[in-house]
């Protein structure tokens, strides 16, 4: 467990060094040491307790990129628009996420969704500022938080919202 | 010009635009929260034109790997702190505007 952990930050961390040296190949000589010391250092700071579904973040990517596209489109309209078509809200959803990194990934995503804020987190509830109270945005939500459930591999019971 | 060329003019122009919204729902929209929609989204989706539209024109795989990494920092930075920004907003009691 411990060590495909480490293997795999390892593969990481040297793709990114090898994206910030442009690919020079003498950089290695301070690459590696640099590499060993961020899977250490990362190994001690986010131990290595969940377990990502690699799959489903491969099946989030192109979900997440076109909802950010339409977010952008959408607020772009609004501000254009001569009549500033807005009517905000702040609303608050319950989180059936655990808290931690899951929560967090959450807040970072909804964010740049269309019409969602994120305002604050209490106690696993969010607020959430939405640009137009009258658009469907808990279906938004409520896709997202089972998407960012299944990269976690957790079952969410959503019968109750 | 090339095909490639074209394509990354339009990306370009395209991103100059949801920047250009950005800032115009910076200045047109009545609160502190609105006008963070307005930031966050706007300009992570012109970012994200931009990004692509200058990898199509880099040299190496490499730099184009570093213009993506430039945007999902960018990304993750400004989902962060507008998260900050609104939360730090309400905590100081700062109303927001309704129709």
């Amino acid at each position: 467990m411990i060590w495909s952990t480490i293997i795999s930050r390892g593969i990481q961390y040297s793709a990114l060094w090898w994206i910030l040296a442009d690919g020079n190949l003498t950089s290695w000589w301070i690459g590696v040491p640099a590499v060993l010391f961020a899977v250490i250092t990362s190994v001690i700071l986010f131990p290595p307790a969940t377990n990502l579904r690699w799959f489903e973040i491969l099946k989030f990517i192109p979900f997440f990129l076109f909802r950010s596209l339409l977010g952008g489109i959408d607020v772009a309209r609004r501000a254009f628009h001569p009549n500033l078509p807005i009517a905000p809200n702040l609303i608050e959803y319950p989180l059936l996420l655990p808290p931690g990194l899951p929560q967090v990934l959450m807040i970072n995503i909804a964010s740049l969704l269309p019409g969602t804020l994120i305002t604050e987190l209490n106690q696993s509830v969010l607020r959430v500022h939405v640009l137009d109270s009258q658009k469907d945005f808990l279906t938004e939500l409520i896709s997202v938080e089972q998407r960012v459930a299944r990269i976690f591999g957790i079952s969410l019971d959503t019968s109750l919202k | 010009m090339t095909l490639i060329d074209y394509l990354s003019t339009i990306l370009l122009i395209a991103g100059a635009l949801f920047f250009l919204a950005g800032t115009l729902g910076l200045l047109r929209f009545p609160d502190i929260y609105t006008r963070l929609h307005a930031l966050t989204k706007a300009d992570n989706v012109g970012l994200g034109l931009i990004v692509i539209g200058l990898a199509l024109q880099s040299e190496s795989l490499a730099s184009a790997g570093k213009l993506i990494l430039i945007w999902l920092l960018v990304m993750f930075a400004g989902a962060s702190v507008s998260n900050l920004i609104a939360s730090g907003a309400l905590q100081r009691g700062i109303r927001l505007w309704k129709r």
